[in-house]
């Protein structure tokens, strides 16, 4: 594999994933059968263009935030590549990774979790810079101040330590602290779900003026379909470690294709007629599977209200349905989609 | 749909609190104060090293001289009686202290460091090298300590520096198993992988961001091995394997240990020390638990 | 009809380090048979404490310092322990957030389930056990007489959260309460424990008071609604006047800052900016006399300044709101 691989990309892509598979090992079955393996992300390709949101919706052992952390090399990935500005980052190891990292920087779901409590708020905010030797100290001071105004909070704040914070600021924090190293690529990961409808609107906005300002790239990871409504602009949907939809935010919310992507509108649509129809026809019943060794064919097969014998043997791969719209199922066509014009 | 005029993204000013608050490690002390068993221990440690420092000068008595007839009780010339050989027992008190305390002391840290090492490195790295640490580590728990300890100082002579060292090799696993536990728990942190994303290395994960938030619980471990290392000396010298020429508590209580039915202060004073050292130990060490552990604090 | 759960003027407080603070201030709702109330608020409005005031579980440093809370004619507040236990279960049961700590990992949920049932109906143990597969079966368990012995870790959280519902509603309580009872779960399982909870009232008339941050889940359960900020009652009447005719600045605010799934229609999503709140729910022991939500309200007056927050004002049957400038500002 060597760095110039993807030649083909055009310019102005920023992240060129190319058949991600993440597996874990998750025990034996019984005291001498196979080992089993957690399939958490299982052949997962996508484009980011620069300056443009790319959301990842989906549901809990969907893969999606394992993909975002494997595209940002913080867990280990069983294969795949990950070029990011025209470098297969998936081959990078020790310092040369180590030093790659100011460009692309993650923030987390649980503001909480994700600051050390030990530390004061500047330091956090300084670290990436300590750690990747940007700007004299003098220079880091000042920068870590900058960012803080950036996010909207008083330069006093860099003396506080994180539980002083409310959620709500502790994730302007994480975000301040991903801005440090002026990367091009901050991962999102459910960056909003733990905050309060208020707060929440903040941060998307915040994160929005950011991406104005400095035209940075964002993998935006939510279950809330709304969210990413609002803030994508491209989508994916994730299904049990694989891409089963992904289009233009316009195209998914007009004329979605998947069945699972019906399922996931229908329980999002706003009260109403419409809903209680959608919920009627589309909502699938149970919970998820587990990702755990899964079986042969089509993932969503078990819980497809249109499911038939081909699905359950053969696995559907993403294919070009229109342009920029790429579908994984064995009935496109067949089935008509809902008509959301009729309303 | 209602609509409130959009407001421009305003800063979020409110409501931040006004002054720098205490680092942890302030308000943890501040805790510490406040726990009446947590004082009393450490006013009786210190009035126990400060005796053992500078009692021996003021006392002026010379440990290992004749001060009296053997077995004198105690009276107004030696305050604690002297021993079979005629021995002040307050000044080998005072005197010993320092060689327990020291032992004590010291014997802990090198339970502490090895303990800690390879705990952390075996929780953070996980995978081979964890399971081959923790097999060492294991091989070590199961040695009986006291035999083992026995062994190592025969083997290596009765002094006071092999008698430290022994301790502090015997009883490293179990601080090194809570390490590990530590770091297992720790290092899937968000705020570990935040660091890492930040372009942190393995040496900086591990010394500056886990090992701080995998203290707690090892501090209060190392404050009780400071009492375990002390009562493991006495023991040692009670069984004679003690360093013979430096007078400490336990040596102490070995020699004279057959004379305890005639004469119950050469046993008794030594005893005495070392079960109020040890409880000053660990009453510190339940103060610095209440302080560090934040489920048992109280909401603010 | 008398209201199966009626609380008045209900106040409780916290005993901190700097005296009592009020939590939750002077509520009042009535829960009618078969009807559901819905609070909502952000985290910090009081809404969780006063599930847990009406379950008399409210932790330690907790205290109800006004009010009373009639359930089924019977005041809550002065019952003994022995009497609240037989309350608990039987006539008033609660539903949590997470369902993996709400249930023993150690007994199955049929024993689970059946405990309750012995406890409170004094079933034998062969009986309670097949009661509680008919439970598991009233909430759409799947191959139930298998999973009745299974434990809560081999279920799903979907699955879990109905084993909850089941247990809570297994003594066919007169209340349910529901605090934030699909956050924890996947979306489309959400919408599913929502139909759950909606027939299953339509079957047993049980009174539920749903605790949510979610106005949408507000829509489509709950007849009633008290929309709660920093432990006051802001605004309060039926669901559906106070969805479509928000009054209060906070409550419209709430609603605007939701995005809105927009289907069929080629949005401009991408260049829209969402109304926000600015600031953040002041904090316990920040609240004084007048408005509390005065420092974030983008309509804030002389008027609000000067006086104090002004009681809840019913306007019509329909709702009532606690806001000086309520008319002026209601479009």
């Amino acid at each position: 594999m060597s760095d110039g691989l993807n030649i083909s990309a055009p310019a102005d892509v920023l992240l060129d994933v190319n058949d991600l598979v993440v597996h874990f090992p998750a025990g034996r079955r019984g005291m001498f059968g196979p080992p089993s393996k957690v399939h958490a992300v299982d052949g997962v390709s996508f484009r980011v263009r620069r300056g443009t949101t790319f959301g990842i919706v989906g549901e809990s052992g969907s893969g999606k935030s394992t993909t975002a952390q494997a595209v940002m090399r913080l867990i280990p990935m069983t294969s795949g590549q990950i070029v990011f500005g025209g470098e297969n980052i998936a081959d990078f190891r020790g310092e040369r990774l180590r030093l790659a990292r100011s460009k692309f920087q993650i923030v987390f779901q649980d503001p909480f979790s994700a600051l050390d409590p030990r530390r004061r708020a500047g330091d956090l905010i300084r670290e990436p810079l300590d750690l990747l030797g940007i700007g004299s100290p003098r220079e880091r001071e000042v920068r870590v101040k900058q960012l803080l105004e950036e996010v909207g909070l008083p330069p006093q704040a860099a003396d506080l330590f994180p539980h002083q914070f409310s959620g709500g600021q502790r994730q302007r924090l994480c975000i301040a602290r991903a801005m440090a190293p002026e990367p091009d690529l901050i991962v999102c990961d459910e960056a909003v779900s733990a905050l309060d409808v208020a707060i929440q609107a903040q941060i998307l906005n915040l994160l929005k003026k950011l991406q104005r300002e400095r035209g940075l790239t964002y993998i935006f990871i939510s279950h809330d379909l709304g969210v990413i409504q609002h803030f994508c602009d491209e989508i994916a949907v994730m299904y049990l470690g694989r891409i089963v939809e992904q289009a233009p935010a316009q195209v998914f919310f007009s004329a979605p294709l998947h069945p699972y992507s019906w399922s996931l509108i229908s329980a999002a649509a706003p009260p109403g007629p419409l809903r209680d129809r959608l919920k009627k026809d589309y909502l699938v019943k149970g919970d998820p599977p587990s990702p755990v060794d899964p079986p042969p064919g089509c993932r969503f097969a078990q819980r497809c209200p249109f499911v038939v014998e081909r699905c359950r043997d053969e696995l559907p791969i993403l294919q070009v349905e229109a342009e920029e719209h790429f579908i994984a199922c064995h009935r496109t066509g067949e089935i008509a989609p809902p008509d959301f014009a009729s309303l | 749909m209602t609509t409130i005029e959009s407001t421009a993204i305003k800063p979020d000013k409110t409501a931040l609190p006004v002054s720098a608050a205490a680092s942890p490690t302030m308000a943890a002390l501040r805790q510490f104060a406040r726990s009446p068993a947590g004082v009393v221990g450490a006013v009786v440690l210190l009035f126990l090293m400060l005796a053992t420092l500078f009692g021996p000068s003021i006392y002026g008595v010379d440990p290992l001289d004749i001060a009296g007839a053997p077995f004198t009780p105690p009276d107004a010339d030696t305050w604690l009686g002297t021993d079979y050989l005629g021995r002040d027992i307050l000044a080998g008190l005072l005197q010993g202290g320092r060689a327990t305390l020291t032992v004590g002391g010291v014997a802990a840290i090198i339970t502490i460091v090895i303990g800690v090492t390879i705990g952390s490195l075996a929780g953070f790295f996980g995978g081979p090298i964890d399971t081959a640490l923790t097999k060492i580590t294991e091989f070590f728990q199961i040695l009986p300590p006291l035999l083992f300890a026995m062994v190592l100082v025969t083997l290596f002579g009765q002094t006071l520096t092999t008698v430290t060292i022994a301790i502090g090799v015997v009883s490293w696993p179990s601080a090194a198993r809570l390490t590990r536990a530590e770091f297992l728990r720790l290092r899937n942190l968000d705020f570990v992988k935040a660091s890492r994303a930040a372009g942190a290395g393995n040496g900086h994960l591990i010394l500056l961001v886990v090992l701080p938030n995998a203290l707690p619980p090892i501090i209060v471990s190392a404050t009780l091995a400071i009492g375990v290392a002390i009562l493991f000396e006495g023991g040692l010298s009670f069984l004679g394997l003690g360093d013979p020429n430096t007078m400490s508590w336990g040596l102490m209580l070995g020699q004279n240990r057959n004379y305890v039915l005639n004469a119950w202060w050469t046993v008794a004073f030594p005893g005495a020390a070392i079960f109020i050292a040890v409880l000053a130990i660990s009453l510190i060490g339940d103060g610095v638990n209440d302080a560090i552990n934040p489920r048992l604090r109280k909401r603010g | 009809m008398p209201p199966v759960l009626s609380v008045k003027d209900l106040s409780v407080s916290m005993n901190g380090t700097k005296g009592m603070v009020p939590v939750l201030e002077h509520l009042s709702f009535d829960v009618a048979q078969g009807k559901t109330m819905a609070l909502v608020g952000e985290s910090g409005c009081g809404k969780s404490m006063t599930a847990l005031a009406i379950m008399q579980l409210l932790p330690e440093d907790f205290r109800v310092t006004s009010g009373s809370i009639l359930l089924d004619g019977v005041e809550v507040l002065s019952a003994s322990p022995k009497e609240l236990r037989s309350l608990r279960g039987d006539k008033m049961s609660m539903i949590f957030q997470e369902p993996m700590t709400a249930l023993n990992p150690l007994y199955t949920v049929g024993d689970q389930i059946g405990e309750v049932l012995r406890q409170h109906r004094g079933l034998s143990r062969r009986d309670a056990h097949a009661q509680a597969i008919q439970f598991l079966k009233a909430v759409q368990i799947p191959a139930a007489d298998k999973r009745v012995d299974a434990y809560p870790h081999q279920l799903s959280g979907g699955m879990r959260q109905r084993v909850m519902i089941a247990m809570a509603l297994a003594c066919k309580p007169k209340l349910l309460i529901a605090d934030e009872p699909t956050t924890a779960l996947d979306v489309t399982v959400q919408a599913q424990i929502f139909d759950l909870l909606s027939e299953l009232q339509d079957d047993t008339d049980t009174a539920i008071v749903l605790i949510t941050h979610d106005l949408g889940a507000v829509a489509e359960l709950a007849d009633d609604v008290a929309v709660l900020y920093a432990g006051r009652c802001i605004e309060q009447g039926t669901a559906h006047e106070v969805i479509a005719r928000a009054r209060h600045p906070y409550t419209r605010g709430l609603m605007a800052c939701v995005p809105h799934l927009q289907l069929g229609r080629m949005s401009n999503h991408a260049s829209a900016e969402l109304d926000e709140i600015p600031g953040m729910v002041p904090p316990l022991g920040a609240r004084g006399p007048d408005c509390a939500f005065l420092p974030r309200c983008a309509f804030a007056g002389a008027i609000c300044r000067a006086q104090p927050q002004p009681p809840l004002d019913r306007i019509d049957a329909g709702a009532a709101v606690s806001c000086w400038r309520h008319q002026e500002i209601t479009p």
